[in-house]
């Protein structure tokens, strides 16, 4: 499979070159009530997520892309 | 046929914001890694590049790094047609670029026939075996 | 130069120019090139094109090679792989005659009883339906796997593929175009063969297209991306757009008598004759109701066979004047015992048998649609006859599957038992899963699946799913782009290959395990001194002006108070609160910081590091020391001599206290000195530049001889850390393993207002602990051999897992440490590991005060 995933810094590269961050759940001001929900209650879409990627065999730096979870598609 | 080189480079390192690395990132020898790092290859003044960037952000680290980077140069007719064998990225005509090539993070200089690889001094034997081995045939 | 012969069962073929192993065979009078599957069938060129199963025989050891593709090289040895004990005379061919007692399915409702039979069976069944024997001692030929870049890939380089590089090149695209034979090489002189050359001429007068022959496109992939293979060579390419110009077979017909030597296809028949210069037969009759089957007829003729021929009426002035023609004949059943003799036709309403000894059908084209329908997304065009729409297949009888030798009665068998979808009938009844993967009968399959559905039940006639690989391909060639795992060196690498160091992997680096026998190498560090490798360790420089706001967020300790010349061991957690890795955080004079890790964790500690200063928008440098920076750890009660015999810095307790820091010159070598308390004993972790590594640790071990030095490796470290109660993250830790059930909360600070990881804490505290991990005592075991990863036991309830044992010289019984779960009073601390007693008992096991540590 050749995934590619647009890098901000570097392109276009092939998935292999990136590691997977999780949804991405907004870092909101630590709230004790909804923190927990928050960590372990990812909303889990079938469809566009947001999601977290990080460029670990290019320039290193984490990114948010949107890729549907149906079709694999990005952006 | 190609030739392969290993070499031991000068590798100075430039930890900065954006805007100082901007500064920096057109010298030659330059690899602009990421929007705050610049990693620049050959001799150069660490005192003046640090004072060039540290104008812009006086937090900036400018260190060399040259231990912890080993070199491997394809040069010659086919040295784009090695690299392929090595890495799925579509290279330049000239520039510089980072990314995966024989599994590792390589930081790559490229001008017309002359691939310059950087690669981490920790896998720098494991990458030119690498390459002996995939590119036996096109080696001179 | 003429080639050599063949070497074929105990005889010599001869091979003239552009031969292919099949046409020499055929000319040499080879007419039963293989047995079938299950029955035993013989079977005999049919495809002509790589594509149906009856030609495969073993070339030069090789099985399943396509006789009919494969170009014919002096010296060959071929043979043919199923029938016992030969092809020629096959006593398995009972299996035909007994047929009736293996219906359709019959394994999946016998061999059940007795169980001990199965395997007798199992041998016998293999050696009757195997393609062969495997060359087990072949020496390892070499595959190269390289990446190809195009904006558009055409697969097939007929009329059709050769037209879309053209147009396709002058719309400005890099064009990449793929056949799996040579271009042009499997047509027979005339029309459409001139057509393609001169197609090809201007394609490889096009520099923006590039041709690769002899290449099979193996499926179609995410990306796009396209895999060819040859023999030797994998190329990956990965396109824009891919264009589908793989052409169509000719139909296979289901009819009786359709598998017989004799019965071949159009084109099949048609090369023969043309371009090898064989006939096919005396008396041939020709099925001919397509254009292309004209021109097959054409060539037959030509080469005076007696030819009967059945066309439509339309095609009546076609038909050459030496052929007989019958105008639209039904061909009912092909008859012979071993090979075709008779066909049975009917004519206006009557049958009739013709004698003849070969039957060439050209009635019509499935398109080979495989890779398009293997698309889920992708930007997939079919041209040409690969896009044509197929015709309806005859099913009058006969086989249906040639490769799993499944007949027509076998799928109207398995319907009326219930199995009633091309789907499930492909798995009740295994049509269309043989090496041809249905490229001949697929077709065939969902046609007789949708003819006796119901009206409306669209499902059940459709084709099965398309899957890779779409030829035969070696498991080498897959194997070429995979490479073994990066191993990752320090500096000091060729020293103890020189050493004589018994090296092994350890989290992705090659690190000594012991240079001699790691009993003594322990006894060093406990009494002397030692000398250990420790550059395998994740080494990060953080600074910038919020590189305490960083560390502060990323660690679970209080670090805003470590003052310069400090350091203090540090948890990294995830926000689920589950330990990530540990490390020793060090500030620097200037306020930033140096950051170790375990060696296996350093990639996730700086992806964590990184992911937390761009979450929370931080202003911070970070630079990975890891491969920059050596670092050799020299630990044992003479530590202190041996270095301060070598610095002329202080290192006394009070210059460089437990736990600190501080830059020192070792034997000229500039270092940063930290003291480590890991092994348990006065140590300093020396980290310096890497190149200077050798020359500072020959230095030591020069230095350290009156001392007694010795260097040691991972068995002795084992060994040292196990006696302080020391975890190791990954053997001794769970992924879900949080600081409370590791025994780290010390390392934990609740006050702090915030920390990655902090919300889960906070919830997880409201809980009673559920699981800890445990320092143990084995009464019964001399030492830990086969203790580790064995089952702690309460009763007969497993409770937890032994992750550590070793046996300790200093309390001279063995020790480990393991994860226990709680019971319903509390944590068990008596339990049983497999043949002993294990006693929990608290860590360190050895100088609980931390003395020798802190001198």
């Amino acid at each position: 499979m050749t995934l590619e995933i647009a890098c901000p810094n570097c392109g276009a590269r092939p998935h292999t070159e990136f590691a997977f961050g999780g949804e991405d759940r907004p870092h909101a001001a630590p709230d004790p009530a909804t923190e927990f929900e928050r960590v372990f209650y990812p909303a889990n879409v079938e469809g566009p997520q947001r999601e977290r990627w990080y460029h670990a065999l290019g320039c290193r730096s984490w990114f948010v892309v949107t890729r549907d979870t149906r079709t694999n598609r990005i952006g | 046929m190609t030739e392969l080189r290993t070499w031991a480079p000068t590798v100075t390192s430039v930890l900065a914001s954006a805007g100082a690395c901007d500064r920096v990132g057109d010298l030659p020898g330059a690899c602009r890694v990421s929007p705050g790092e610049v990693a620049l290859v050959g001799d150069v003044s660490e005192a003046a590049v640090a004072a060039a960037v540290v104008r812009l952000d006086p937090d900036a680290v400018v260190l060399d790094v040259s231990d912890g980077w080993g070199a491997h140069s394809l040069e010659g007719p086919g040295s784009r047609e090695a690299f392929a064998r090595l890495s799925k990225l579509e290279l330049p005509v000239a520039g510089s670029l980072v990314g995966e090539v024989a599994g590792v993070a390589v930081r790559i200089l490229v001008d017309r026939d002359r691939i310059d690889l950087l690669v981490p001094s920790m896998v720098s034997a494991h990458v030119r075996e690498r390459i002996e081995t995939d590119c036996a045939e096109l080696l001179r | 130069m003429t080639p050599e012969p063949l070497r074929f069962e105990g005889r010599e073929v001869p091979v003239l120019d552009g031969d292919t192993v099949a046409s020499a065979l055929f000319r040499a009078g080879v007419r039963t090139f293989s047995r079938s599957l299950k029955n035993h069938r013989r079977r005999g060129l049919y495809c002509g094109s790589g594509e149906c199963p009856n030609c495969a025989l073993t070339v030069d050891g090789v099985p399943g090679v396509r006789s009919c593709i494969t170009p014919a090289e002096s010296g060959m040895r071929v043979e043919r792989g199923r029938g016992w004990p030969s092809a020629e005379h096959d006593l398995l061919h009972v299996a035909d005659l007994a047929h009736t007692l293996m219906p359709v399915g019959f394994y999946l409702k016998t061999f059940i009883r007795p169980r001990f039979a199965w395997g007798m069976a199992e041998r016998v069944i293999r050696r009757a339906t195997g393609w062969g024997r495997l060359p087990l001692d072949a020496p390892a030929a070499r595959t190269v796997a390289r990446h190809a870049r195009c904006d558009t890939i055409v697969v097939g380089a007929g009329i059709a593929g050769l037209t879309e590089a053209l147009e396709a090149a002058e719309g400005g695209e890099q064009v990449l175009l793929c056949d799996e034979f040579a271009i042009g090489s499997r047509l027979a002189p005339g029309p459409t063969l001139d057509a393609v050359r001169a197609l090809e001429t201007r394609a490889r007068a096009t520099p923006a297209i590039q041709i690769l022959e002899r290449h099979a496109a193996l499926g179609l992939f995410d990306g796009p991306m396209v895999p060819l293979a040859t023999s030797d060579e994998l190329v990956q390419v990965r396109a824009d757009r891919v264009v589908v110009a793989t052409g169509a077979t000719e139909s296979h017909q289901l009819f009786p008598g359709n598998d017989l030597p004799g019965v071949m296809l159009g084109r099949a028949a048609s090369a023969m004759a043309a371009l090898h210069g064989v006939p096919v037969g005396r008396r041939v009759v020709v099925v001919a109701s397509t254009a292309e089957g004209v021109e097959h007829l054409r060539v037959l003729v030509a080469t005076g066979a007696r030819v009967v021929a059945l066309v439509p009426a339309a095609f009546v002035d076609e038909v050459p004047h030496e052929a007989e023609a019958i105008l639209d004949g039904e061909l009912v059943e092909a008859r012979g015992h071993g090979h075709l003799r008779s066909v049975i036709v009917r004519e206006v309403g009557e049958r009739r048998r013709i004698a003849c000894d070969a039957l060439v059908l050209s009635t019509g084209l499935r398109p080979r649609d495989e890779l398009a329908r293997m698309a889920v997304d992708e930007p997939v065009r079919l041209v040409g006859d690969a896009a044509l729409e197929a015709d309806e297949p005859w099913l009058g009888g006969g086989y249906l599957c040639l490769c799993e030798d499944v007949a027509l009665h076998d799928a109207e068998q398995a319907w009326a038992e219930g199995f009633r979808s091309a789907e499930i009938l492909k798995r009740y009844t295994t049509a269309t899963m043989g090496p041809c993967k249905g490229a001949m009968c697929g077709h065939a399959l969902a046609c007789f699946a949708r003819g006796r559905a119901d009206a409306g039940d669209a499902r059940s006639g459709t084709r099965p799913t398309a899957r890779p690989p779409l030829r035969p391909v070696a498991l080498q060639t897959l194997a070429a782009p995979v490479h073994e795992v990066i191993e990752k060196r320090t500096g000091l690498h060729d020293m103890h290959v020189a050493a004589g160091a018994a090296l092994g992997w350890s989290s992705g680096w090659k690190s000594p395990i012991a240079y001699a026998d790691p009993a003594d190498e322990y006894r060093a560090v406990r009494e002397r001194v030692g000398l250990m490798d420790v550059g395998t360790l994740g080494r990060f420089l953080i600074g910038g002006r919020d590189a305490t706001t960083l560390a502060d967020a990323v660690f679970a300790g209080r670090v805003v108070d470590l003052a310069p010349g400090r350091s203090r061991y540090v948890l990294a957690l995830d926000e689920g609160g589950y330990v990530v890795d540990d490390g020793l955080l060090c500030t620097l004079e200037d306020g930033s910081y140096l950051l170790t890790s375990t060696s296996g964790g350093a990639e996730r500690m700086d992806a964590r590091l990184r992911e937390w200063a761009e979450r929370l928008g931080l202003h911070v440098h970070l630079l990975d020391r890891t491969s920059e920076l050596g670092a050799i750890l020299v630990a044992g009660p003479r530590a202190r001599d041996l270095v301060g015999g070598l610095t002329e810095d202080p290192i006394d307790a009070a210059s460089l206290p437990y736990p600190g820091h501080r830059e020192l010159t070792v034997a000229g070598v500039p270092c940063r000195a930290i003291r480590s308390g890991f092994v348990g004993e006065l140590a300093f972790e020396l980290h310096h530049p890497r190149s200077n590594g050798p020359k500072l640790w020959a230095s030591l071990q020069r230095a350290g001889r009156d001392l007694g030095v010795s260097p040691f490796g991972l068995e002795a470290l084992e060994l040292l850390r196990l006696e302080k109660g020391h975890v190791y993250l990954g053997q001794d830790s769970l992924p879900d393993d949080t600081p409370v059930k590791l025994g780290l909360a010390r390392a934990v600070d609740m006050t702090k207002p915030w920390f990655v990881g902090k919300a889960a804490l906070e919830r997880l505290a409201e809980l009673p602990p559920t699981r800890r991990l445990s320092g143990l005592v084995f009464e019964d075991a001399t030492d830990g051999a086969g203790l580790r990863g064995v089952p702690l036991t309460v009763g007969s309830a497993v409770v937890g897992r032994v992750t550590s044992a070793e046996r300790s010289p200093v309390l001279e019984r063995a020790i480990g440490l393991g994860w226990i779960r709680r019971a319903r009073d509390g944590f068990p601390d008596e339990l049983r590991a497999g043949n002993t007693v294990a006693r929990v008992v608290p860590t360190p096991f050895y100088d609980r005060e931390g003395t020798r540590v802190r001198d």
